[in-house]
């Protein structure tokens, strides 16, 4: 049992994020908005966790509220066997030298009155590593490890470019040697000749630190390339977790199968491609039973009153969709 | 309406070519303070009737410049157009006088815009903002003009169309703003649509959607298209002809198939290498080395020869001229003198 | 002790402190602006003037009667004396000299010594109540959008009634009931007039509380006072400065009415007072009023011209 929990970095049990929709003077409580409805999954050491879903469907909620950037309304997040949710301050402080995360947009990431030396040594000075000379011989490790050179520590970010800029985010996240990262969409905001080089970056510093990442995106594509396992997220719940090779090659889900076949792709598609109508609902009013079914291009008659269970399969395997019960 | 094109001229053109619009050697420079900043420096491209003619390239590459310097968009002062022509119905829009060019704008040719959120007045409903459109450039009446909003909207596939004129911009979905916004530009049935970069910000279901619909467009109305992207994959959905810019210069111009097919410029290869593809498993991927360049500090020679792994050294010093493949594929590089 | 204070400059001052580099690009966004460059030049003019100028000037409460009401060099009026032996009146016309370039006031003080002594005052009231109220109105304003919730609706409600507070009845009682002194108007001025500065930033700091890079220093563990004087702090101190050059004008306008209508610090030789003693003899000797009020004139055009300079210049949006 021992052995099982120092090999799982995080456990997720049960997850629930919600905002409350307040009206009035009052502040009368109308309902909430169910962000992340009830979300478990487990990542390994050295794992890399990719998860997938349209926008609004919750998964930069679930990044941050495991980095506890959110309070969870409920549910339990262990790391290293630890549920962190009911850390205090000093706790908490403790934790971000283990999660650190990496954003979308690299020019909303760095401050952008501050060089990004400063920016990439903050860190190290919150968790009081302020010898100067050995902040400064740091920063500069960690600049040429992510590609740039270290005589620019002393620019201002509207100096750099945006897969630059988003090299010091990633030079930042690694300051204080976490063990997990979370990347919030880290290529969506750049140009494709730069998203490979960052993907690549990403992959690198992943082996070299020994790293597990918990990787958003909305492209599939992306995913598959970096992913060991993925989950696919649809309104707060998640739809499908598999392996990389599973999930690609029998994925199950309607929604799944959706999401792969609006993928763009250079070479013209043998089958028909599945169009999604409309667009993803309210979380603040989920459609009853099975949130996808109004979307659905498979939908049986109980997907509009039950709500399917996510279950296993096969060999970690799992879906959430009557089909398969 | 008020425009005076002559109708036989018209016609002779469309049994002479093909060609709706014709873009020769447009130079826009956007002269700023830190130094001249050559956003489109000597672009050529014709687009045809009824063809989507994809305009493909990273940011900073003039794609969007070259779209704004058609319609006579260019902020200036920075910006002017320097040199250069666009061929339009016999007309030549850079010589085209203000009143005249917004004659054009909306009426023959429209354009979308990446950022419908910002694209849209967030104090009208969506359905006055279409009315207002073709009330002023085709003077129906009220009700008549509400009728055609309402097909337009449908034919974008928005459902309970009623309920949705309705709405203010802020009460639609990211994908919905984005059709109300191709039905506005198509309000006023224009012969040309540019599409700068409409499935940038978008989730891939949504993206997927606006491909559709500008399938049907293609299908149904015969529109001419130039569609901006950055994105091979799009283009491989949805153009006929791809022309590549980078630099401010076109690098590459060939049917889609060719482009995704057979590259011959190292800069297109590079593009469709490093895509990540779904349909395989890599470890790595290939990638461009280095960053965009700076427009106001452009490469001597070729724009592309400091990230290009198979530079020579004329690359450096000399612009490399237009060399034809095969029919209808063009490339300006060295390699292929 | 000298490296603390220096840290909190720098924390503070962020980077206009630490960055050369960006204090020359906004220098240089500023110079292009060239009513701003006037305005600046006119204050380091009178800045100069109120710290040296004194040395060189006559003592500004030196009283002479012999030599009262000179006009200014160039100038000349007539004056009337009656003599009480032959009942007559005797016209003698004066002109200005040049021990008093700008002539002197009823009680024979040199004006240009107290034009020299009144922009001291002017400067030190515009200056440190602006101190005041800016320091004030930060705090609150990004204390307020930091914290967020009940402390921002308890704060801004505050902010709210302090607006809605007639201030110029409050000093109105003060001096009624402590007398007039300086640095009780400046008090006053100071601590009441926050309010705006605490409403602009405290919307510019709500839109910054939300960028990733807050997040991003959150993620890294880092306080909330790291996070208010470290990022939020240093992204709206442009704005500081702007809000700050804009409003020491009204502060010194301020001190100026309240001295004109008789509320002043009469130990002081303010440019209000000056102008308050020269209202009676606007016919006899405009030079009194006329002197200070130009002075007045031209100091709060030169801290609105280079305000709005600056506000240019930081604004990354604007492409001067």
């Amino acid at each position: 049992m021992k052995q099982m929990l120092n090999h799982e970095l995080l456990q997720i049990r049960n997850l629930k994020k919600y905002y409350p929709v307040t009206t009035g003077l009052l502040s009368q409580h109308i309902g909430d908005i169910k962000a992340v409805d009830g979300i478990s999954f487990n990542i390994k050491e050295r794992d890399i966790l990719g998860l997938v879903g349209e926008s609004g469907c919750g998964k930069s909620t679930l990044g941050r509220t495991i980095l506890r950037l959110e309070e969870p309304t409920s549910g339990e997040i262990l790391y290293k066997g630890m549920d962190i949710t009911k850390l205090d301050k000093k706790g908490l402080r403790e934790l971000r030298r283990e999660i650190q995360i990496i954003f979308q947009d690299p020019d909303a990431s760095l401050d952008p009155r501050m060089t990004v030396g400063d920016s990439i040594g903050e860190a190290l000075i919150i968790h009081s590593i302020t010898d100067e000379k050995e902040r400064m011989k740091r920063v500069a490790e960690l600049m040429e490890q992510v590609g740039l050179e270290a005589g620019q520590a002393s620019h201002y970010p509207h100096e750099f470019s945006g897969g630059q800029k988003q090299r010091i985010g990633i030079a930042r996240a690694l300051a204080i040697n976490p063990k997990l990262i979370i990347a919030d969409e880290p290529v969506s905001a750049l140009d494709v000749s730069i998203q490979a080089q960052i993907l690549n970056l990403m992959m690198d510093i992943q082996q070299e630190f020994g790293l597990a990442y918990l990787f958003i995106a909305h492209d599939l594509s992306v995913i598959k390339h970096m992913a060991h396992r993925v989950a696919v997220m649809y309104l707060g719940k998640i739809a499908e977790l598999a392996d990389r090779r599973e999930f690609f090659q029998n994925p199950l889900h309607p929604y799944t199968e959706a999401l792969l076949s609006a993928v763009p792709s250079l070479k013209p598609k043998g089958k028909e491609r599945i169009l999604l109508l409309g667009d993803v609902p309210s979380p603040l009013n989920p459609p009853s039973g099975c949130r996808f079914h109004p979307r659905c291009h498979r939908v049986l008659p109980i997907c509009h009153q039950e709500e399917p269970q996510l279950v296993e399969i096969s060999q970690g395997h799992f879906v959430a969709c009557h089909l398969y019960n | 309406m008020g425009l005076e094109t002559p109708s036989i001229p018209r016609a002779i053109f469309k049994v002479m070519n093909n060609t709706i619009l014709g873009v020769s050697h447009l130079k826009t420079y956007f002269f700023t303070r830190r130094g001249v900043v050559k956003a489109v420096d000597g672009i050529d491209f014709e687009l045809k009737r009824g063809e989507c003619l994809c305009l493909v390239g990273e940011s900073g590459c003039g794609k969007t410049v070259t779209a704004l310097s058609i319609l006579g968009l260019i902020d200036s002062p920075p910006g002017r157009i320097i040199d250069g022509e666009v061929r339009y119905n016999n007309l030549d829009l850079v010589k085209c006088s203000p009143t005249q060019l917004r004659r054009i704008r909306g009426k023959e040719i429209a354009i979308i815009f990446q950022d419908a959120q910002s694209a849209l007045n967030p104090v009208f409903t969506i359905g006055d903002q279409i009315v207002e459109q073709i009330r002023l450039h085709l003077g129906m009446k009220y009700t008549e003009a509400r009728d055609k909003a309402m097909t337009l909207l449908k034919e974008m596939g928005i459902p309970s169309v009623e309920r949705a004129m309705s709405y203010y911009p802020h009460q639609l979905s990211g994908g919905m703003k984005q059709r109300a916004m191709i039905a506005m530009s198509l309000s006023c049935d224009p012969q040309v649509l540019i599409a700068d970069e409409p499935t940038t910000a978008v989730d891939v279901t949504i993206k997927a959607q606006i491909l559709d619909i500008f399938h049907e467009l293609k299908a149904k109305r015969q529109m001419s298209l130039i569609f901006i992207t950055h994105d091979l994959g799009v283009v491989a959905e949805i153009g006929d002809r791809a022309v590549v810019i980078y630099g401010g210069k076109v690098v590459e111009m060939a049917p889609v198939s060719k482009i995704i097919g057979n590259p011959k410029h190292p800069y297109t290869a590079g593009l469709i290498d490093c895509l990540p593809d779904i349909s395989k498993t890599t470890d790595r991927l290939a990638s461009i080395p280095g960053t965009t360049p700076n427009p106001i500090e452009l490469p001597q020679g070729c724009p592309f020869h400091p990230r290009c792994h198979k530079a020579m050294e004329i690359c450096s010093q000399q612009q490399p001229p237009e060399v034809r493949i095969s029919e209808g594929h063009e490339v300006s590089c060295h390699l292929y003198q | 002790m000298t490296e603390r204070l220096q840290n909190i400059a720098r924390k503070i001052g962020g980077p206009l402190y630490s960055n050369r580099r960006l204090i020359e690009y906004y220098w240089q966004r500023t110079q292009r602006n060239k009513l701003a460059v006037l305005g600046l030049s006119f204050i380091a003019f009178l800045i100069l003037l109120a710290l040296i100028g004194p040395f060189f000037t006559l003592d500004p409460t030196l009283v002479n009667f012999e030599e009262n009401n000179l006009p200014p060099v160039g100038f000349a009026t007539e004056e009337s004396v009656y003599n009480i032996y032959t009942d007559e009146f005797t016209t003698t016309e004066i002109s200005g000299t040049w021990k008093h370039p700008l002539g002197t006031d009823s009680k024979g003080r040199d004006m240009l010594a107290m034009i020299i002594s009144g922009a001291r005052i002017s400067l030190q009231v515009g200056l440190i109540a602006t101190g005041i109220a800016i320091t004030l109105g930060t705090i609150i304003g990004v204390l307020s959008a930091y914290l967020g919730g009940w402390a921002d609706n308890i704060l801004m409600r505050f902010t709210d009634v302090m607006m809605t507070f007639p201030f110029f009845l409050l000093l109105v009682l003060i001096v009624f009931i402590f007398g007039p002194s300086l640095a009780l108007i400046v008090l006053v001025i100071g601590i009441t007039g926050w309010t705006g500065t605490a409403r602009l930033l405290r919307s510019e700091a709500l839109s910054l509380r939300t960028r990733d890079f807050v997040t991003a220093a959150k993620a890294l563990g880092a306080s909330d006072g790291r996070v208010i004087f470290g990022h939020l702090i240093p992204n709206v101190a442009s704005l500081i400065i702007v809000i700050a050059t804009l409003s020491i004008p009204g502060v010194i306008l301020a001190e100026a009415a309240l001295s004109f209508i008789g509320l002043g610090d009469p130990t002081t030789t303010s440019w209000g007072i000056i102008l308050n003693s020269g209202q009676q003899s606007l016919d006899t000797a405009w030079w009194i009023a006329v002197e200070p009020g130009i002075m007045l004139f031209l100091t709060v055009l030169a801290f609105n011209f280079l305000g709005d300079g600056l506000r240019d210049a930081f604004d990354p949006k604007s492409n001067i």
